[in-house]
């Protein structure tokens, strides 16, 4: 399989471009990841590559990923073929599932329907970029916890999607929480135990209502 | 997806002249690429538009607001500033699609995309709109289509955004030729209202650039009906828009999205409510009239009481 | 004679899944995530036609697409292929990319059969186009009778006729079907996405002609499979040949779109019931005229393939007088598999409206017509709990009667499942070393379902240890043979392996020790006896510790806008018979995910086929709809621990009565039946009178 290349010339990598900036411009530009996705485009524009491999430049939890893909590999594959990320797992490639859900500039999307291509410049959080030095994120301890996954497949797309759900909202309510995860299809059936989980990360207790009962 | 080449835009011209005869524009690209991992479409290059400068913002105005082409569909979702204008566009928007696709989706793509029709969309159903010979639709399974169309081709649109544009008598801005082109929701798709090839009456380099809402309408509702609660495709959707003063309607207009080619409007259902006072039944009745002339089909003839609710539930949503 | 602890620590209570971090950290590796080194990607090409005889397949454009490393033809020669789907080729290249290109060269010269069929109404019909040429698509029915069917109806007080049906249901696992294969001179070697390792190595085995010990299978993680996933699958043989030829792993995943073509469904059913009860509510009457199909796997001598059509009938009741007749009819569409709870779901539903609607007619009470027909008594049992849970006297009103355009009804359906217990041939071993660790071995695979911490949680209570001190491991045909993971049996069958393993193993380090008891505390110390010799034991299937069948009940509390014909399920109350409960973590989990899937098929899944063109229309997530979360209802679970029944299984009893009891409360609400699976609001529409001619 493809191996991750050493970044060659052609395009304009972030590195070469943040140097260019100098040295007080990059703390400022570390901050605005989005300004410096369009800055990059910029100095890329109009220049037409492919259909042939082209040299992409992922940053993916916090590390570059230089690779040679043909435009139309999305970001999915890159991560799961390209690489060796194979954490976002590919559930349907039709952006309709979730599986694939990793963070983009922090929001929650569907690397299946992101060219690799467009992915330059931005930050992607994929599920193995969550844990800290070994310890797992509150959402991470909380699925444990309350043992929302089954298979697991579905899962590392409902971490993130949670993840960016938090974030944002801290506090959400069922009807948020519900919302937020609409996006990530699950066959197994731990839709009851993530809203679980949800509170449990987000310092909300709720009542469990299982029963156990003898017989008679 | 076959092979392409791919480029960045600055500038609409030369989004245009990179796209040349057999490109395509990438914005959100939701629905292009879903289109090419069917081999739907085959362009031989990809123009990124999403660095063309200035269609990317939310312009208040006085008369009207402009949302640029590349505006979110979450930005719309998550800007207090439409919930409390457009109430109507941040209802639609909430229920589009997945929050996966509404952060990298946009107006300009929502009213653009293509037909959802599982005929069209299969790859191996040569239909119609494909340029074969037959509507499947027609002859077999066409629960999900139109109760109205002016051709052949049963295919809805199903862009809520375009209700919703209807009902609030927006205008797209169609770079075309590098001329500005203001089309109504109406415009926009009627080439798909009578030629069973189209989609919208897009041509190949048109760029949507803007749409302007005026603030005419102080309230907006919108409403859709789904198998599913959420994530799923409007069986049938709605809005409406007016004002109300001194307890009757002013202005007020309804489109109704997911029965027909274009978003569906009856002019003498607005006329018949303005001026009126909102309640069930004067709802009841507009809802008639926008339904009269349905011809259901062997497996959509439900969408008539459906859509027949959803108008006077949206109506009188606008009540607030 | 084995038996369980009676004070029990772990067993019974919340432990956590022990395989939890993995997954939730991305470090889990499925058999669609391995990267054996040099792997290549694998894809297949399928037919585009419903029936056709393929003449030739020319795969010399494909081989010289760059990248592309080996292709094959599914077979040799001339063949035929009888559904939208059917496996014609498969490439092997060094990407995904090469592999889309390549296929696209394969060129095939096929020629369309003359007719095609797939639509059960249409199958049955004298003229209809055969799936099998000479075979009629109908097979002869299954014929039970018992008593005089005239007689009986007019001795009935009551007599209901109904005509429900359900729709063909796709499996779709999350993780699709597929393998990461290597095929050598020095074997086989597979990761499969299975729910039975030694399955998928009978399969490699025998179609490969490669020795079983020279075949080994290996399962870490598979992202589930509701009993499409035994034996390796055209696409593992079509790996397993590509590998062999391009000298390389092979990793060939099926894509969402072929998932619903080619490996497995749940067959429809078009049960027509006329059953009747006496004037004390005693059934008295059952006439039943069910079909359906099963794909090409239904007909006439094809016995309904895995997961047959013909479902127990009458479902769960006893009635004097039956007359009961069912026959698959085959369609040109993909073979059904079994899917949890093979006959089952169909049965539960189609039944239990029939007794609602008997009910009614009755003037009785529903909950009440059952305790008098059931003759189980935990199941009746169940019912009485499920109602109080419920509030059944405070929420059950005559049909219809609920104010207002939303109206609510209540409803409920039970469950039997002759399975669930263990298979008595499974077996496992363990290494326990001098420092006190402790590996435990099963050749079984976890699906989902928590396998591993259920032996996990066994071991620590046997051997009073903590859960997370017991290292488990599973999914490898090196390991001894464990059961495959079907007929909710595979707690039932690891757990007594497990214990008979640590009883063994205390019975050892006792005597090697010398300290009377090894549990606990003295674990230790009685480990360290062993020097620098680890110790290594074996383990049996105890039938002592297991047993089944399981029961359940499931009550729905449902809402229907009946201006939209919108169904929302409110509440599931879902109360099931657990025999020794192992972990209530785990075990909730699956009466979730039963009741999901449930719900999932009473309200939104069916596979549709278009009669014109022979495909399936809704090959993808977009329309063929799954159960989300917002659609999921709030589930209350009650278990009955009853510990004296050993362990028993759960997985399937969970998904059987909840279409039954939704369809139940819609018909309790709007006082009409809708008696076609799908319940969507089209329906709902029609069912209310709602709906206009057509006029198109």
């Amino acid at each position: 399989m493809k191996k991750p290349e050493k970044e060659t010339f052609g395009a304009v990598s972030r590195r070469t471009f943040i140097k260019g900036l100098g040295a007080t411009a990059i703390t400022t530009v570390a901050a605005q990841t989005a300004a410096v996705a369009q800055e990059l485009e910029k100095a890329n524009a109009e220049k037409v590559v492919g259909p042939g491999a082209v040299p992409v430049s992922l940053t993916v939890n916090g590390e570059k990923l230089q690779l040679q893909l043909e435009p139309r590999v999305t970001l999915l594959d890159a991560l799961r073929n390209y690489s060796s990320l194979t954490g976002s797992k590919e559930g349907c490639d039709r952006a309709a599932c979730g599986a694939c859900t990793v963070l983009f500039d922090g929001a929650p999307i569907y690397s299946c329907q992101k060219l690799a291509i467009e992915a330059q410049g931005h930050e992607i959080t994929t599920v193995e970029g969550l844990a800290k030095n070994g310890t797992l994120s509150k959402v991470q301890q909380a699925f444990i916890d309350k043992d929302a996954l089954q298979c697991g497949y579905c899962t590392p797309g409902f971490v993130m999607s949670v993840t960016a759900l938090l974030n944002k909202n801290p506090r959400p309510t069922l009807e948020e929480a519900k919302h937020a995860c609409s996006g990530n299809l699950c066959r197994c059936g731990t839709h009851p135990h993530v809203i679980k989980a949800i509170f449990e990360a987000a310092g909300i207790s709720v009542a469990d209502k299982t029963k156990v009962i003898k017989y008679g | 997806m076959n092979t392409f080449q791919y480029a960045t835009a600055l500038s609409p011209d030369s989004a245009r002249q990179l796209a040349g005869d057999h490109g395509a524009y990438i914005a959100g690209g939701n629905d292009l690429l879903g289109l090419l991992k069917d081999y739907l479409v085959s362009p031989d290059i990809l123009v990124n538009i999403k660095s063309l400068p200035g269609l990317d913002t939310i312009q208040q105005g006085q008369d009207k607001w402009t949302l640029g082409a590349l505006v979110k569909i979450a930005e719309l979702e998550d800007s207090i500033d439409i919930q409390s204008v457009f109430p109507g566009i941040r209802d639609a928007a909430s229920e589009i699609a997945s929050p996966q696709i509404r952060n990298v989706a946009t107006v300009g793509g929502n009213l653009a995309q293509h037909s959802r029709c599982w005929y069209f969309r299969h790859r191996d159903t040569v239909c119609l709109k494909k340029g074969g010979d037959l509507c499947y639709a027609r002859e077999s399974d066409n629960r999900y289509h139109c109760l109205f169309t002016g051709n052949t081709c049963i295919s809805p649109v199903v862009s809520s955004l375009a209700t919703t544009f209807a009902a609030l008598d927006a205008t797209a801005i169609v770079l075309r030729d590098g001329k500005e082109t203001p089309m109504s929701m109406d415009a926009l798709y009627h080439r798909a209202w009578e030629n069973p090839l189209a989609h919208n009456s897009l041509e190949p380099g048109d760029l949507i650039v803007r749409v302007d809402i005026p603030t005419a309408r102080s309230r907006s509702a919108y409403m859709q009906v789904s198998d599913k609660h959420a994530f799923d495709w409007a069986l049938v959707s709605c809005a409406a828009a007016a004002n109300i003063v001194g307890g009757k309607l002013d202005k007020p207009r309804v489109a109704v999205g997911s029965i027909s080619p274009v978003p569906h409007q009856v002019e003498a259902a607005n006329e018949f409510l303005d001026g009126k006072t909102l309640d069930d039944d004067t709802a009841s009745q507009a809802a008639d009239m926008i339904l009269k002339d349905a011809k259901p089909l062997q497996q959509n003839a439900y969408k008539v009481p459906m859509a027949h609710a959803l108008i006077r539930r949206t109506l009188l949503k606008l009540k607030g | 004679m084995a038996e369980w602890p009676t004070n029990r620590k772990y067993i019974s209570g919340n432990v956590k899944r022990v395989d939890a971090a993995p997954k939730v950290t991305g470090k889990a590796r499925y058999s669609s995530d391995i990267q054996a080194n040099g792997w290549l990607y694998g894809m297949i090409l399928r037919s585009k036609w419903p029936a056709a005889k393929i003449l030739s397949v020319n795969l010399d454009k494909a081989l010289k697409v760059p990248g592309i490393k080996a292709a094959v033809v599914a077979r040799d020669g001339q063949f035929t292929v009888r559904y939208y789907g059917e496996e014609i080729a498969a490439v092997a290249g060094s990407s995904k990319q090469a592999c889309l290109d390549a296929l696209r060269a394969i060129e095939v010269n096929a020629q369309p059969s003359a007719g095609f069929v797939v639509h059960e109404d249409d199958g049955l019909k004298q003229d209809s186009p055969q799936v099998w040429e000479g075979t009629p698509n109908a097979g002869d029915p299954h014929v039970r009778n018992r008593g005089d069917m005239d007689s009986a109806f007019s001795e009935c007080a009551a007599v209901i006729e109904g005509f429900y049906t359900s729709p063909v249901q796709i499996h779709n696992p999350m993780e699709t079907h597929g393998n990461t294969v290597s095929w050598t001179d020095e074997g086989v070697t597979a990761w499969a996405s299975t729910q039975g390792i030694g399955s998928v190595q009978d399969g490699f085995s025998g179609a490969l002609g490669v020795d079983r010990s020279k075949v080994r299978v290996i399962t870490d993680y598979m992202g589930g499979g509701f009993g499409s996933k035994f034996g390796p699958g055209v696409e593992g043989l079509l790996a397993a040949q590509l590998s062999k030829k391009a000298g390389a792993p092979v990793r060939l995943m099926l894509t969402r779109f072929d998932e619903a073509l080619a490996v497995g469904n749940r067959p429809s059913s078009f049960q027509k019931i006329k059953m009747g009860a006496l004037a004390d509510g005693k059934l008295h009457a059952f006439q039943f005229e069910n079909y359906g199909t099963a794909g090409i796997g239904a007909g006439a001598d094809r016995g309904g393939g895995g997961g047959g059509v013909n479902i127990p009938a009458p479902y769960l009741y006893k009635v004097t007088n039956i007359h009961a007749s069912q026959r698959g009819v085959a369609v040109n569409a993909g073979s059904a598999r079994a899917f949890r709870a093979p006959g089952n779901p169909p049965a539960s539903f189609g039944m239990e409206c029939a007794m609602d609607d008997l009910a009614v007619k009755l003037g009785m009470d529903p909950v009440q017509f059952r305790l008098i027909n059931d003759p189980v008594e935990i199941r009746r049992n169940e019912y009485k709990v499920g109602a109080a849970a419920i509030g059944w006297k405070d929420k059950y009103k005559k049909p219809g009667s609920s104010p207002g355009v939303v109206k609510t009804g209540i409803g409920c359906a039970g469950a039997n499942w002759g399975g669930g217990r263990g298979s008595p041939d499974t077996q496992g071993e363990a290494q326990i070393n001098p420092d006190g660790s402790i590996e435990i071995r099963i050749g079984v695979q976890d699906i989902g379902t928590g396998t591993k911490t259920v032996i996990a949680v066994v071991a620590a209570e046997m051997l009073g240890l903590k859960p997370e001190q017991i290292t488990v491991k599973v999914g490898d045909t090196n390991f001894p043979p464990g059961p495959g993971s079907g007929g909710s049996a595979t707690c039932a069958s690891v757990s007594p392996v497990t214990f008979d393993i640590c009883s063994n193993a205390l019975q050892q380090l006792q005597s090697k020790s010398g300290i009377a008891d090894a549990r606990g505390d003295n674990w230790f110390a009685a480990c360290k006896s062993l020097g620098v010799t680890p110790l290594k034991v074996t383990g049996q299937w105890q039938e002592s510790l297991a047993g089944g069948p399981a029961y359940g009940v499931q009550f729905a509390e449902v809402e229907v806008d009946t201006e939209t014909g919108l169904v929302t399920v409110k509440k599931i109350v879902a109360v099931h018979d657990c025999g020794l409960i192992i972990d209530r973590l785990t075990l909730e989990s699956q009466i979730n995910g039963g009741c999901i899937i449930g719900m999932g098929y009473a309200l939104y899944e069916e596979r549709v086929m278009d009669r014109v063109s022979g495909v399936v229309l809704n090959p993808n997530f977009e329309t063929y709809k799954l159960s989300g979360i917002a659609d999921v209802p709030e589930i209350e679970a009650i278990l009955i621990n009853m510990p004296e029944r050993g362990v028993i299984g759960i997985g399937e009893p969970a998904t059987i009565p909840t279409a039954g009891a939704i369809a139940n409360a819609v018909a309790n609400a709007i006082g009409v039946r809708v008696p076609n699976l799908p319940i969507t609001p089209a329906k709902v529409l029609a069912a209310l009178g709602k709906v206009p001619p057509i006029t198109a």
